[in-house]
């Protein structure tokens, strides 16, 4: 094939990474937050969308990409609570909302685009302030450290961060506590009178949160502006890592990562000539052999005839 | 026993009939309303004229008759991938695949397209038009089955499919199938003989458009008139009650999917036989998940697809034009299609509407 | 001893349906009290109300002497009442000891405070003497082990009064054995215990004193040292002769149609359901099979329709074996079903009338040709099974859910019997939760039915409907049958003796 594989495995490509995992990884803690109350929720594009617009606006606003930040988060916990409202108080299906919100917000952002920015497609001017990178004190002083984990957004940080967070938050609190009850079986929870609409409404906004940070991210950081797809499909994804993480944040960045990865690569594999779908295609199917290898291991484990029987009897394998 | 027949008094029939369409009626009249309204306020809000807005619109869609054959070539695509939704739909199942089937579909028929010459287009077209409705049922099949042998849910596979079919229709034209002389990626081109022929000479529109018509009515006798269709229909309502019943639900489900995936890779097959005439990266611009909310909007019956597919192209050509002519942006009809689309899922008026004019009917003198 | 919970006068109706009628008793403070009952007696709308889930129309309750008003599921766990359900609520990937705290969690901060939680619950582990892997994860647990997760959680929030509903229903006789010394222990603290059986024997084994309910109303309370398997049973059922006999001349039995050899059937947690049973159905007959629910009759009903696999044995329609075959193979066999569940395994509730009505028959001739339906054929049909079996219906292109209940049974039972080509008729609950119409309704037809030479196989909790229209009885308990024999006068306390696992005759 005659071209240098160290040329394209580089620090830099890792450094990459980790910048591209950032949206995927906060949608995809938003969906998590979902999933644990039960909601599959499709409509985390749609937030992500609303987000990156919003941000741009709230920049150009507010002259500070922290600015940008909040005006997202607002945007992102009205939506949110629309979905909220109509799923949970109107009994619609939670994929049709999630559907019909990706389209709203997609039908909304780039008429907006045109009637707030005045521009159509895309919108980009050095009036938005997006945010600039960071050095880390001591890591940057490390040779091959400060190339990685150095000189990143603040979101990226954050990203990460919140993976601990978000894990804290579901696994050692309450609340969290409350939460997972809410969607892993809902009877348990209501029988000790935890009440399963309001945990389904928090887990929301906090989804929409989540996503905020996510989508102001798109906009705000390595290129101040925004466009029509600039979502690219990670809402779809955030699905996916969460499938293949079974709703662990641990293991769902691991999933975040390798989208990451095969989105850096792909990048690099492009610049070189080389066939970067192919490498585009390996997350998606790796979920897909995860998605599997789970549910057969599900299946395996009901049918162990080894608990005692009725009358102390065991019973050989079923049919 | 009492006699029973059932001969209820014809009135009485004839006042269900009634109140149920005009139920209908109204409930899709109120949502266009209320969304053209929302549009219209939105247009206000930018300063420019609503009515002039319109006009420009139904200009743009239905001006002349070159736009009006132009509207219906481009809700050919549409009504495939719209009947595709309600097959699925009915059955219960959340086949999300439609862009990743469509793009394979479409893939699938150019091929035939440009590497089998030497066919009289009788024969070339039925041939790439079947190649391309196979790959498309084929490629809906992998999450139907994992869901059947594996219990893994139908909905991620789905999608995932639909970013492995987009990629790897794209890494064909990029690499193995890529034609050096173009200038944006795509396949080589086809065959005079696998291009659709137009309909009426300058139109746009080809025989695509009746193509469509015919897949509706076959669609809407398959489901409706058919054995099999009903099993869908059934397997539908109640999975649990088809398999208490002797239904075959894993053979409905096997097949849901697999005409789904067919219709979409037919629609996907004839913009590109029809329209672009070689296959194109990035050719569909969401004609999958605009099938998916025209089949919503339509209530799932295929029936509804036609009028719902003709307004989603009225809607995309008509504001072309609105644009050109008011500087009205393309993007307020996306507002009027979220805003419809947010009416359709919250279905508050239908039950509303019936539950009102029930009362009035049967209160009312006579 | 003190009165720990009483009841006075206590009234609850439900539309067509006198739950409980002037239900008075009271328990003492560390009795252990057993509620008995047929299905349907009312028991467990009692507990609801005593637990706060429903309010009574009349009458008061009393907690340790004090009336109870407006009472609700957290005051309840307030006043010192708590339940344990017979379907646990315990959260399958959580440990038992988060389980048990659930809600009120102990917390070091913003987070839960983890070692205090282990050694809160096995404080109380240790102080009941419930021994409880405080660590060991639900699902994994063993269902003892999950029960006293679930006594503990109760137990953990101050409960004085436990409720338990059918307790041993799940439980393996050691456990049951464990269960009993665990609950004697409980007593002996103090605690007060009532717990809802149909099983005697335990409930002779366990209880102080016995109270007896029977359509809504309190036969009596006894005490269980003076009491016996055959005189409970006799409270609980009654002892009248069967009136309302349904089937008054005596019908022309022929041969076997249906025939269970050593039927062996798992439940969803792979345990035995269904062991071991014999039986045989002639044409002409009316089966009883007699029991409460939850000892396997779901499974066998669910076994014989192909619904569900067999572990091992045999079901011989006129001779063809049709073990583990698929639905529709049996359905051809002529083997008709009316599922107990009509909503769920009946009719497809957003469906057209006329579209649940062909569901059996549609790919046959006439109502299909090769591929197309032929709608009018598949109308007609509709129509006259409408006309036949009396379905109130506006139209047959109406909704089935705009149908009454009564109105969707006669609409199955036409479906599954109108063509009269079913030799086998299992019917499944057949007129639970149905106006008195359309019960007299069904119970002619499946009468008539077996009048014309098919066998019925009449699975029923309602002891009443089982005496009324069947033939024989046999009577399932814990999976396993109990040939009760032909219908004669006494045969009812006998069929109740058996359905509460009881061994041996009365005296009648």
């Amino acid at each position: 094939m005659g071209f240098d594989i160290s040329r394209i495995i580089t620090l830099s490509l890792f450094a990459a990474t980790l910048r591209m995992t950032t949206p995927i990884l906060f949608a995809t803690l938003g969906g998590i937050f979902s999933s644990h109350t039960g909601i599959f929720h499709v409509g985390l594009e749609g937030l992500l969308d609303i987000a990156a617009f919003f941000a741009v606006v709230g920049s150009v606003r507010t002259g500070s990409p922290w600015g940008g930040l909040l005006y997202a988060i607002v945007a992102c916990l009205v939506a949110s609570l629309v979905f909220a409202v109509v799923h949970l108080e109107m009994k619609a299906n939670e994929i049709i909302v999630g559907l019909a919100m990706n389209i709203f917000a997609t039908g909304l952002t780039n008429f907006l685009l045109v009637a707030i920015l005045d521009a159509v497609g895309f919108y980009q001017s050095p009036e938005i302030i997006g945010f600039s990178q960071v050095n880390i004190p001591v890591l940057k002083d490390i040779p091959v450290i400060s190339e990685l984990l150095s000189g990143h957004f603040p979101l990226v940080y954050f990203s990460f961060l919140f993976v601990l967070i978000v894990y804290i938050l579901l696994y050692r609190t309450p609340f969290g506590f409350h939460l997972r009850a809410v969607g892993e079986k809902i009877e348990a929870a209501e029988a000790v009178g935890i009440d399963p609409k309001k945990i389904k409404y928090i887990g929301l906004l906090i989804c929409g949160v989540l996503c905020a940070l996510g989508g102001t991210f798109l906009s705000l950081s390595y290129l101040n502006l925004f466009s029509e797809n600039m979502t690219a499909g990670r809402g779809w994804v955030a699905l996916a890592a969460i499938n293949f993480g079974e709703m662990k944040p641990l293991r769902s960045l691991i999933a975040c990562l390798i989208f990451g990865f095969a989105d850096a690569l792909a990048l690099r594999l492009q610049q070189f000539g080389l066939p970067s779908q192919i490498v585009l295609m390996l997350p998606y199917v790796s979920t897909l052999i995860v998605l599997i290898a789970s549910a057969i291991s599900r299946e395996s484990k009901k049918t162990t005839p080894s608990k005692p029987q009725k009358g102390g009897q065991e019973v050989e394998a079923a049919v | 026993m009492k006699n029973n027949s059932l001969k209820t008094p014809f009135k009485t029939r004839l006042k269900a009939i009634l109140v149920e369409t005009f139920t209908q009626v109204a409930n899709y009249a109120i949502i266009l309303l209320l969304s053209l309204l929302v549009g219209a306020v939105v247009i206000y809000l930018t300063g420019k004229d609503p009515i002039a807005a319109y006009q420009a619109l139904w200009k743009g869609a239905f001006g002349n008759w070159y736009k009006v054959t132009d509207t219906l070539d481009r809700s050919t695509v549409l009504i495939f991938s719209g009947l595709a939704a309600a097959v699925a739909f009915r059955t219960s199942i959340f086949n999300l695949g439609l862009e990743g089937q469509l793009y394979i579909g479409a893939f699938a028929a150019a091929l035939v397209g440009f590497t089998v010459k030497g066919l009289p287009a009788v024969v070339h077209i039925p041939l790439c038009l079947l190649a391309g409705a196979l790959a498309g049922g084929i490629w809906s099949l992998p999450p139907i089955l994992f869901k059947l042998k594996w219990k893994v849910p139908v909905m991620v596979p789905t999608l995932m499919l639909n970013y492995i079919g987009i990629l790897f229709t794209s890494y064909l034209i990029a690499f193995p199938f890529k034609d050096p002389t173009a200038q944006m990626a795509g396949s080589p081109v086809l065959e005079a003989t696998a291009r659709l022929p137009k309909l009426i000479q300058g139109h746009t529109v080809n025989i695509g458009f009746p193509l469509a018509l015919a897949a509706m009515f076959l669609v809407h006798w398959f489901m409706f008139r058919t054995k099999m269709g009903y099993e869908l229909r059934m397997v539908g309502y109640n999975p649990d009650f088809a398999a208490s019943t002797g239904l075959p639900v894993n053979r409905s489900a096997l097949l849901a999917m697999m005409i789904s995936g067919m219709l979409v890779g037919l629609g996907g097959s004839i913009v590109i036989m029809g329209f672009f005439g070689r296959f194109m990266g990035g050719f569909s611009v969401g004609y999958g998940w605009d099938g998916m909310m025209i089949s919503l909007l339509a209530q799932n019956h295929p029936l509804g697809v036609l009028p719902a597919s003709l307004f989603y192209a009225a809607l995309a050509n008509g504001a072309l034009t609105m644009q050109s002519l008011t500087g009205v942006p393309q993007t307020v009809v996306d507002m009027v299609k979220g805003t419809i689309m947010f009416f359709v899922t919250v279905q508050v008026f239908s039950s509303a509407i019936r539950r009102r004019l029930s009362t009035w009917v049967s209160t009312s003198a006579e | 001893m003190a009165e720990a919970i009483a009841v006075k006068e206590i009234t609850k109706r439900f539309p067509g349906v006198l739950a409980n009628d002037r239900v008075s008793f009271s328990v003492e403070e560390g009795e252990i009290r057993a509620i008995i009952g047929e299905n349907g007696a009312g028991k467990t709308t009692l507990m609801n109300m005593l637990y706060g889930l429903y309010h009574p129309d009349s009458g008061q309750i009393f907690v340790k002497g004090n009336e109870v008003k407006a009472h609700n599921a957290r005051t309840a766990i307030g006043m010192g009442i708590g339940m344990v359900h017979q379907h646990f609520k315990l959260v399958p990937s959580y440990t038992l000891g988060q389980n048990i705290v659930l809600g009120i969690e102990p917390r070091k901060g913003i987070l839960i405070d983890e070692e205090k939680l282990i050694q809160s619950v096995q404080e109380i582990s240790d102080k009941y003497s419930l021994a409880v892997d405080v660590n060991k994860v639900a699902e994994d647990a063993s269902v003892g082990e999950q029960q006293r997760a679930e006594i503990l959680k109760a137990l953990y929030r101050g409960a004085d009064i436990l409720i338990l509903d059918e307790p041993t229903a799940v439980l393996t006789d050691m456990e049951t054995e464990e269960l009993f010394v665990m609950l004697r222990g409980l007593a002996k603290n103090g605690k007060t215990i009532l717990f809802i059986s149909h099983k005697l024997r335990e409930v002779l084994a366990i209880s102080d004193n016995t109270t007896v309910m029977r359509q809504g109303k309190v036969v009596g309370t006894v005490k269980t040292s003076e009491a016996d398997s055959c005189k409970l049973a006799e409270m609980m059922v009654g002892r009248e002769t069967i009136e309302g006999r349904m089937r008054t001349e005596a019908p022309e039995i022929g041969d076997v149609v249906l025939e269970l050899k050593q039927v062996n059937v798992l439940d969803e947690r792979d345990f035995l359901a269904v062991q071991d049973v014999d039986l045989q159905l002639h044409s002409g007959e009316v089966l009883g099979i007699a029991g409460v629910d939850g000892n396997g009759q779901e499974e066998l009903t669910e076994a014989i329709m192909g619904l569900r696999s067999l572990v091992s044995g045999d079901i011989l329609v006129n001779g063809v074996n049709i073990a583990n075959q698929n639905n529709r193979q049996i359905r051809e066999t002529g083997v008709a079903y009316i599922p107990s569940d009509r909503n769920r395994a009946g009719v497809a509730v957003e469906a057209y009338v006329w579209e649940n009505l062909i569901a059996g028959e549609y790919y046959q001739q006439p109502y299909s040709g090769s591929m197309s339906l032929r709608t009018r054929t598949i109308a007609q049909n509709a129509i006259d099974l409408i006309a036949r079996y009396n379905i109130a219906t506006p139209g047959i292109k109406t909704q089935t859910e705009n149908l009454s209940g009564g109105n969707v049974q006669r609409l199955i039972v036409g479906r599954e019997l109108g063509s009269e080509k079913a030799m086998v008729v299992v019917a499944s609950q057949p007129t639970r939760g149905i106006d008195i119409a359309g019960t007299e309704a069904i119970r002619r037809t499946l009468l008539d039915y077996a009048d014309r030479g098919a066998g019925v196989l009449l699975i029923s909790a309602d002891l009443d409907e089982v005496l009324a229209l069947s033939d024989r009885i046999i009577v399932l308990y814990e999976g396993k049958h109990k040939d009760a024999g032909p219908v004669v006068d006494g045969i009812r306390v006998q069929v109740g003796h058996l359905m509460t696992g009881g061994e041996g005759e009365c005296p009648v």
